[in-house]
């Protein structure tokens, strides 16, 4: 061209150099390296890098510019890179961001997924982790192959924690005899915690047990639980009154709801087993605490600890906190089997259980009695927002586990969960049930292959430490977490409305419905076994929480398939459609999992007796929601309807929601939602609900879910 | 469309956690009341209206199908308005092994006695003091017959029946001094004091909910406080004195609250 230079280059680096070519080239050689391992086919030769730097240059003399900078210069080389068809190359090339209007925003409080997930509180905090969680999210959907990150952007599928894809596991329940043998190291190697030996008292091991799920946290996306909590802490308080058994109780309940430092600043997501005594297979397995495996001391010798902590547990859950309001979490698992029914012994824990939900709505009740949960042999627990994991009596290794042989424990949880669209599936099979199985195969061979990639891309991470909470192996020890024991999740939201499009009717409507909803569900848990047995890894079948994706899809089917979504999509339609352009909030849903539809008028026997048949099938878990019209349920009453639960139905987990309205100014906790309080009239109320699988304060709830509160057919009413 | 097996009820509730005491139950409403009272939180089922008309076997389907329950209870309006209704479904419930419960004002001891026999807990509303001219005030009606109230209350305290008997509070309205010692007076020369001591009786003063009242004048007043509950259940100077407040959860003893 005229031979003249470029203006020079501001660096995202900090500094001004002048402008050279060959920077472009050799930035090219390297970055499109990607290209390569990502997606396996062949980076840019120098003659193509070349002949794109030449471009830019001339491309940049045209535009008699004044200055330039670093991202400036890598659009142009993307601009050309696109002209010369190298799509991919563009791809792994692009500079991943976000613009400044958003970051604007999101300090604001604002805009960028500010209603996501409701455990979220507007915070510096939150506001980093919003920023960090769209560069992630944008960069991963580049790094997958694009006919997976095409299948998550159109609708089909739901990748979750798509900000952790290639960094976090999802969630996991601990076995807390590891730490009580081998110690805590927050940071997995010691190095830049301080390593704490074993604790050899109470208050250091409920320390213990609450900074291991502080911990867990930054390694995980999802919920960080222990299962068996009552017995496994039983060692450390044999010889507590009660008064010392309700203190530690409450010191972890503070602990668990006060470290706010979770994931851009928010409690840890958590959740305690709570066993009211000491299953069948825990009686003769040795005690493992205070650094050691007891040769004379056996759990089954600790059954009235455990069953003094659990009373002791619930009755301060039951108090609240200092303003009276309710621990959210970690949510209390109580166990449901049948000895703690038939011996009267138990009936204060059963009893503890049913005040709590009558009070504060916040018991998950856990139900051991239904034959698939494997019975007394097993081990088993629900947790996070409901997902399910177990160990078969007959597994390998299981009684090694039971006895700590050499540290052999348990780990349980999950690698990824991947949601299909089961609406979506409907719509493109045309109402033809054959088709509507080959689709739905198709979809999930996608989830598959999106969950085995998140396999290999977290083993990989865990191998190289990169995991260390998880993978850490004090003193000889085994790893912690057994990440080949995670479970891989296919999650679905909408049968109803599935069947709904196929048959014309919702699943409560007619017997057909429910027919179609129970064969789609065999045939997916017969495509999850394929695919176990394939590939040896545990896939499983869940309905999804869904707090985001329930929305998300009903959104994408609007715009992808409106003509058969604006039939079936639930919610407030109408309005809906008029905010669709300026925002993806907006108040319409799909029902979650095989659940029926929120509104349906059915009485709770009604309900229940479709949904329990969905719960043998959904072995990667599933919840029977009981929502509470009445602000003052009767908690023996509510302890009857819970013995009935657990021992005539097939539920494997429930809960029971009731509303709650808390005062800011007078401190009022009642039941129901008011907008203003009950007792001094103030304004200033909070309204909690269960929004998913969890409790959390209403008006920090995406659109969709706050018209699902809406919506919801109460017990109480007909 | 019905004939003669057929109940003016225009409600079933299939599970309740909150309408008998320590059992989940199916709760039928009877429509149809003698009373006028401006806080009624059920004054859309105050008058009988054809529309309301159900047969009886398919309340009989109903009671049939309630596997998670373990009691039934009538209320209303007011049930002995239909004692032959009434007494039907007392039979399925019972032959079907529930609880069977009813609420009423009180108003027709005959007839409570005559299904006395059916019932393992009587509800009787105690509207404010046991005489015509207070109760007038209340009830919305001239003749509000409060000797037949004490009549029904002192039939139920002689009966095997648990008796319930339950007072909304309105403040400015029952909440008076005069008002509860004439109350706790009537209820001792009834007999009250034995029954509950026997844990077969008790008093229950409820929360006032201005939000569910059917009057425009009662819907502007206050709900009072869960301290002024337990003031009043104090002075009553019974036993078993219970209060249910939406702030403290299902109907609690005032004896749990104060120690």
């Amino acid at each position: 061209m005229n031979g003249k230079l470029p203006p020079p280059v501001r660096r995202s680096d900090g500094v001004i150099v002048p402008f050279n070519k060959e920077l472009i080239v050799k930035s090219l050689l390297r970055e499109t390296q990607l290209v390569k391992e990502l997606y396996g086919e062949r980076p840019l030769t120098e003659d193509e890098a070349k002949r794109i730097a030449d471009e830019v240059q001339d491309e940049i003399l045209g535009m008699r510019l004044k200055m330039l900078s670093g991202p400036l210069i890598r659009e142009i080389v993307n601009v050309k890179l696109l002209e010369h068809g190298f799509a991919k190359h563009r791809n792994v090339y692009t500079r991943v961001g976000m613009p400044l209007y958003e970051v604007y925003k999101i300090d604001n409080s604002d805009g960028y997924e500010s209603r996501e997930n409701a455990n979220l509180q507007p915070n510096p905090e939150t506001f980093h982790k919003k920023k960090a969680d769209f560069l992630s999210k944008e960069s991963y959907l580049l790094m997958i192959p694009s006919h997976i990150a095409d299948a998550h952007l159109r609708g089909d599928i739901h990748l979750h924690d798509l900000e952790y894809w290639g960094t976090r596991p999802f969630c996991q329940d601990w076995d807390l005899r590891y730490f009580f043998h081998y110690g805590l190291m927050p940071d997995g190697t010691g190095t830049h915690t301080s390593v704490a030996g074993p604790a050899k008292h109470a208050e250091v091991a409920i320390l213990h047990a609450a900074k291991v799920l502080g911990a867990a946290q930054t390694n995980f996306a999802g919920g960080q639980g222990f299962f068996n909590f009552t017995v496994f802490m039983a060692p450390y308080l044999k010889d507590f009154d009660s008064k010392r058994l309700h203190q530690t109780a409450q010191m972890f309940l503070y602990e668990m709801t006060q470290l706010y430092v979770a994931r851009g600043g928010q409690p840890v997501f958590s959740s305690i087993q709570i066993e009211s005594g000491v299953p069948k297979v825990w009686q003769d397995a040795p005690v493992v605490s205070h650094g050691k495996k007891w040769t004379d001391l056996r759990y089954g010798d600790l059954e009235d600890t455990v069953h003094a902590f659990a009373v002791a547990l619930l009755e301060e859950y039951l108090k609240g906190d200092a303003m009276g309001k309710m621990f959210n979490f970690p949510k209390p698992e109580v166990v449901q089997r049948v000895r703690y029914w038939d011996d009267r012994e138990f009936e204060d824990v059963m009893l503890r259980a049913a005040e709590l939900s009558a009070k504060f709505g916040s018991t998950y009740y856990d139900n051991m009695i239904p034959a698939y949960r494997g019975g007394e042999d097993g081990v088993s627990c629900f947790q996070c927002c409901a997902y399910s994991f177990s160990e078969d009596g007959r597994s390998e290794n299981f009684h090694k586990k039971v006895m700590f042989e050499d540290g052999a424990h348990f780990s349980m949880g999950g690698m990824q969960v991947v949601t299909v669209n089961l609406p979506r599936v409907a719509y493109k099979s045309g109402g033809d049930e054959a088709k509507l199985i080959e689709v739905l195969k198709s979809t999930m061979d996608i989830a598959k292959e999106a969950l085995m990639l998140k396999k290999a891309t977290i083993k990989r991470q865990f191998e190289r430490g990169l995991i260390p909470f998880a993978s850490q192996h004090p003193r000889g020890a085994p790893p912690a977490v057994d990440i080949d024991n995670l479970s891989l999740t296919i999650g679905f939201v909408g049968m109803n409305e599935l069947v709904q499009h196929t048959t014309g009717y919702e699943i409560h409507e007619d017997p057909s419905a429910q027919k179609l909803a129970l064969k789609v569900l065999i045939e997916m848990d017969k495509i999850r076994k394929s695919y176990s047995d394939e590939t040896g890894e545990k896939f499983s079948i869940a309905r999804t929480p869904a707090e985001s994706a329930a929305q998300r899809f009903a959104v994408a089917d609007l715009i992808h398939y409106p003509k058969f979504a604006r039939e079936l999509v639930k919610g407030d339609l109408e309005k809906g459609i008029s905010l669709l352009n300026d925002t993806k909030d907006i108040p319409v849903y799909y029902s979650n999992g095989a659940h029926v539809n929120v509104a349906a008028q059915l009485s709770l026997d009604q309900r229940l007796s479709i949904e329990q048949r969905f719960f043998p099938i959904l072995k990667g878990g599933d919840i029977f929601h009981v929502w509470l019209g009445e602000a003052n349920p009767d908690p023996e009453a509510l302890m009857k309807l819970n013995m009935r639960l657990a021992k005539q139905s097939w539920v494997g987990y429930w809960s029971h929601t009731k509303d709650i309205t808390v005062c800011r100014d007078c401190g009022y906790v009642g039941g129901g939602l008011s907008s203003n309080c009950p007792t001094c009239g103030s304004p200033s109320v909070k309204s909690y609900s269960r929004i998913t699988g969890y409790y959390q304060d209403i008006s920090s709830w995406n659109a969709a879910k706050r018209q699902e509160l809406k919506d919801r057919y109460r017990v109480r009413l007909l | 469309m019905c004939e003669e097996a057929c109940v003016y009820a225009p409600e079933v509730i299939p599970l309740s956690l909150c309408d008998y005491p320590g059992e989940p139950a199916i709760v039928i409403f009877f429509s149809g009341c003698n009373y006028r009272c401006g806080y009624c939180q059920n004054w859309r089922i105050r008058d009988q209206d054809r529309s309301h008309l159900v047969r009886l076997d398919r309340i009989e389907r109903v009671l049939e199908g309630g596997r998670l329950v373990t009691a039934c209870k009538v209320t209303g309006g007011e049930p002995l308005l239909q004692p032959g209704a009434l007494m039907r479904i007392a039979k399925k419930a019972k032959s079907l092994g529930y609880k069977f419960g009813i609420d009423t004002n009180g108003t027709f001891p005959e007839r409570l006695s005559a299904v006395l026999p059916m019932i393992d807990l009587v509800s009787i509303d105690v509207k404010t003091a046991l005489n015509d001219l207070e109760y007038s005030k209340v009830t919305g009606v001239e003749k509000p017959m409060a000797a037949r109230v004490i009549e029904s209350i002192r039939i139920a305290l002689e009966s095997e029946a648990f008796v319930d008997l339950r007072m909304v509070v309105i403040p400015g309205v029952n909440d008076n001094a005069e008002v509860i010692s004439s109350i706790s007076r009537d209820l001792k020369r009834m007999g009250y004091a034995e029954k509950a001591s026997a844990g077969r009786a008790n008093f229950t003063l409820v929360e006032f909910v201005p939000e569910n009242a059917g009057s425009r004048e009662y819907a502007a007043m206050r709900s009072p406080s869960v301290d002024e509950l337990l003031e009043l259940g104090r002075a009553m100077q019974l036993r078993n004195v219970r209060v249910s407040h939406r702030a403290l959860g299902y109907c609690v003893s005032i004896d749990r609250i104060l120690h």
